[in-house]
């Protein structure tokens, strides 16, 4: 199919591309921004490796457009840590032990984002409700629970 | 006894900042210039005769720049056994028959996926069905369809038998017709699968050079080299298997998988870079599964619960070719013997072939199902007795210092006291057995335990792993191991014992890690070893490193090396304080000022060392391994009357692991253990029918999220310790307690609701079913 030009703004910045109208945001962050942070594990909007957030919303970038995303702000993971220093979220992660193969870390700690964003103080069943369009295969979510509850005290 | 800085506390994960900030590369992010992408054409058919395969529209496709069939390969073999009794029986390519739907035909490379997508459609093949088999029972009657011969040394009358495992002691006749209670049981297991995230991926890179680089979604990179090298026909040094993060695996990316060879073989054949990343249909379909097995218990015990006799009939549904199921029927036998003290124990198991897709190991590797089968009965034998679940394990638990059927010894088992600090921990006699009680509610509340045992290390290829430890002039170390970080923080593990043994700080560590060009040779993260073996070996790397160094201190300082210790990244004269030189200094003082010994230390570590090989797999006769984690694990469910739906509230896990190197990291492991019981238990299932998978999608095949979280409590029972100059014991953590957690779990549902569930998984409409058999409500 013939490329169109699109604009992405994309952790800050802007990106003229050229893509396939049926790529998916998925691809085009990966491949034609080399952002790969964001995950494919099943393709199919069924896991959440792929949560980017568009306008502060987690969307599944799989199932996503890439020309549906123009003019909108798109943050993946990459853009969250503000130069070295890392997001409170991220930070949680790593020190309660959130984080095993990291697979499925980019997304879960952007949805989890967006559920401290919208709801700075949530409860434990809010967040579980919040996380469970994202797979984890490795920590049967206890320590992600765990991490998701110190960033939302203000640890840091 | 020393303090230690490093070891045994809970440092965060040394690829936290990586993976946290999205910029770990797994094999899937990997990209080459030129890079072409490869696609796999599999079998349709569960059995047939390929009769012919035209490959030509699809060359003919602009954009293709490789296909490869069975006859562009070698016809070599490979298998996850390959033994003079298990020779290799799965070409990576078929050549003139297909024994499973999914299995590999041919392969295409082309300048992208839609690419390779449409020339796989261009590929004609000709098949000859042939009568397929997928029930392994129905596989071994005399009338079945031979898929491959029977094993020339299996005596019955049975067909497409892979692998027999025979063992015992005793005499089991006898010791039924003396035991007060004699109850025999059926258990089924099913078939559950891996699930993870990152699919299976490869990259291969074959360079103008001859050699062949390769990144994969592994377990280790030394097998992966040698199936490769020998697929090929390439010397091993040929082959480069280079490090990337891996996505997950849980048993399921060890051996040869076909994409690795035919990415290989296409990179070879288009001299360019190709990646095969299976998609997650594909990963469901055709990847390996874990091993479901039957398993057929009759048990004799005396009036007081002491188990007299034991006989354990397996069979092990192994798919087409062998996988790794004549390796879990011999397992099957360990995790029967391991746990309790039984003094008559008659053993047989199947590895049966049927046409469905291959089998791998999957955490715990046939444990799961054998202790649901032997807890769950454990449980029944102890109601009909009258004896409590925690007295009956007691009274046949193995004891410290027992030596094993094969001589193993487990000098410092801490099964009893798991069980006496797990029942307690969760006030099990309290709890348990209160069915009567809760007669007319809705939700009834359950409680179970289960016990297990799992091996740390085997002698299976590479069978060893060593280490070396670098000191850099700046002050800096580096680590090359060949040890592969798959989640569970191999890499973390072995820095702490670096960080230990040389008294640097974890971030003074860099590691350069499975490569098999740079890094020395690794046991692998598939044999439950890595703490034990590839932690030693680095252990010793490092203090050899230390002894190097406190050489050249010791001049310096005018002392005894023996005198000297190196803690806070200075090496000091033990009891003078001040008399001490920065760890840095002294590194310099060797590298640059005198002498120029740039202090490279080595370590080697091989588990059992005078043992030349692994245990046979027929008779299990010989040395298994040198440490045998134990555990008790306590299961708290709540059952829902009217749907029979359960729900697993409170897992307890008293474990003896020697000693944990990480507490952090070994509460993830039981975490991420407890949540794969959980699934496996109470719902996780692949479904076949005709040899053709159904459930091909994370929607149908549903594992626990974040809404099935389970609070999970640990219990560390210390059996071993870590000191300086001497290699520590220490025992698996990764893949042992899954089964202790399935049986707790069919424990407390029959707890709650007094339905014995003997087919995994413990579905609804199997308790409803057998709440209506007993009139119960």
């Amino acid at each position: 199919m013939k490329k169109q030009l699109i604009e992405l703004r994309v952790n800050g910045e802007s990106f003229e591309l050229a893509v396939e109208p049926q790529k998916t945001l998925l691809e085009v962050v990966r491949e034609d921004l080399g952002l790969t942070g964001a995950k494919e594990a099943c393709g199919t909007g069924e896991c959440g490796a792929c949560t980017v957030l568009i306008d502060g919303k987690p969307i599944l970038s799989c199932l996503t457009l890439a020309i549906e995303a123009q003019g909108k702000k798109i943050t993946t993971i990459e853009g969250l840590a503000k130069n070295s220093d890392l997001h409170p979220l991220q930070k949680a992660f790593i020190r309660y032990g959130a984080i095993q193969c990291g697979y499925c870390t980019s997304g879960m700690i952007l949805n989890a984002k967006s559920i401290l964003d919208e709801n700075p103080k949530p409860s434990r069943d809010e967040i579980l409700k919040g996380l469970e369009g994202n797979l984890c295969r490795c920590t049967g979510y206890n320590k992600i629970l765990e991490a998701v509850m110190a960033a939302s005290t203000g640890e840091d | 006894m020393e303090e230690l800085s490093y070891v045994g506390k809970s440092v965060p994960r040394k690829d936290g900042v990586e993976k946290a900030t999205g910029r770990a590369l797994y094999t899937v992010d990997m990209v080459l210039p030129g890079m072409l992408w490869g696609k796999i054409l599999r079998s349709p058919y569960p059995h047939a005769k390929i009769l012919r395969i035209d490959t030509s529209r699809a060359e003919k496709l602009p954009g293709v720049k490789a296909v490869i069939t069975g006859k562009d390969t070698l016809g070599i073999k490979h298998g996850f056994v390959e033994t003079p009794r298990y020779p290799p029986d799965q070409y990576p390519l078929a050549m003139d028959r297909v024994r499973h739907i999914g299995e590999e035909i041919a392969a295409v490379a082309a300048i992208d996926e839609y690419v390779a997508e449409e020339a796989l459609n261009l590929i004609q093949v000709d098949y000859e069905e042939l009568p397929a088999v997928f029930d392994p029972e129905e596989a071994m009657k005399p009338e079945a369809p031979e898929i491959h011969p029977s094993h020339p040394k299996v005596k019955e009358p049975y067909k497409n038998i892979g692998g027999k495992t025979e063992s015992g002691w005793g005499n089991v006749e006898k010791g039924f017709a003396e035991s007060y209670l004699v109850r025999e049981d059926r258990f089924e297991g099913q078939l559950r699968t891996h699930c993870y995230m990152e699919p299976q991926a490869t990259l291969a890179s074959f360079d103008l050079s001859g050699k062949l680089n390769v990144w994969t979604s592994s377990q280790g990179p030394f097998i992966k080299r040698a199936k490769l090298a020998t697929t090929l026909g390439l010397p091993f040094s040929n082959v480069r298997v280079l490090k990337a993060y891996v996505g997950g695996a849980y048993g399921g990316k060890i051996d040869l998988f076909s994409h690795e060879f035919c990415a290989s073989l296409l990179s070879i054949e288009a001299r360019r870079p190709v990646k095969i990343v299976c998609t997650r249909e594909e990963v469901f379909e055709s990847a390996r599964h874990g091993q479901p097995i039957l398993v057929e218990l009759k048990t004799g015990v005396k009036k007081d619960g002491t188990l007299v006799a034991q006989q354990v009939r397996v069979i092990n549904n192994s798919g087409a070719y062998r996988g790794s199921g004549v390796v879990v029927i011999f397992l099957c036998w360990g995790f029967v013997m391991l746990c309790y003290r039984i003094p008559n124990l008659k053993y047989e198991g199947y590895s049966v072939y049927t046409n469905n897709p291959v089998r791998a190991p999957q955490r715990g590797h046939g444990a799961p199902n054998l202790r649901f089968a032997v807890e769950s009965q454990m449980d029944t034998i102890a109601e009909e007795l009258g004896i409590d679940p925690v007295e009956i394990r007691l009274k046949n638990a193995r004891q410290k210092g027992d030596i094993l059927p094969n001589e193993d010894s487990v000098r410092n088992c801490g099964l009893v006291e798991c069980i006496e600090r797990a029942a307690e921990a969760t006030r099990f006699k309290e709890i348990y057995g209160k069915r009567k009680s809760q007669e007319g509610q809705r939700i009834r509340r359950g409680i179970g335990m289960g016990v297990s045992s799992y091996f740390s290390g085997s002698l299976i290829y590479p069978n060893t792993s060593a280490a070396i430890v670098k000191l850099n002039d700046d002050g800096t170390v580096s680590l090359l191991t060949g040890a592969l970080d798959i989640g569970q923080g191999a890499e973390t593990i072995l820095c702490q014992i670096v960080a230990e043994e040389l008294g640097v700080s974890m971030d003074d560590i860099r590691v350069v890690a499975a490569d098999t060009e740079t890094t020395p040779v690794d046991i692998g993260a598939w044999i439950s070893g890595g703490a034990y073996v590839s932690g030693n070996a680095v252990k010793m790397a490092a203090s050899d490193a230390r002894r190097q160094l406190f050489e050249v201190a010791a001049q310096k300082l005018e002392a005894n090396p023996e005198d000297l210790i190196a803690k806070n990244r200075e090496i000091s004269v033990k009891g003078i304080p001040g008399r001490s030189i920065s760890f840095t200094q002294a590194v310099a003082e060797s590298i640059t000022k005198r002498r120029g010994n740039p202090i490279i230390g080595q370590g080697h570590f091989r588990t059992m060392k005078d043992i030349p090989a692994h245990p046979s797999l027929a008779t299990t006769k010989g040395r298994w391994s040198d440490n045998y984690a134990f555990d008790a694990q306590v299961a708290e469910v709540e059952v829902d009357m009217e749907t029979g739906q359960v729900k697993l509230v409170k897992a307890t896990t008293a474990h003896d692991c020697g000693f944990p190197i990480n507490p952090l990291l070994v509460e993830g492991q039981i975490d991420g253990q407890v949540s794969m019981a959980q699934g496996h238990a109470l719902w996780e299932e692949v479904l076949m029918k005709k040899g053709k998978t159904l459930t091909t999608s994370f929607l149908d095949y549903k594992i626990p999220c974040a809404k099935d979280l389970v609070e999970s409590h640990y219990i560390d029972v210390i059996t071993e310790r870590y000191e300086k100059d001497a290699p520590y014991r220490t025992k698996e953590v990764g893949e042992g307690y899954v089964s202790g957690m399935v049986a707790a779990i069919a424990n407390a549902v029959y707890d709650a609701t007094g339905v014995r569930v003997k087919t995994f998984p413990i579905l609804p409409e199997k308790i409803l079913m057998g709440l209506k058999e007993k009139g119960d409500k």
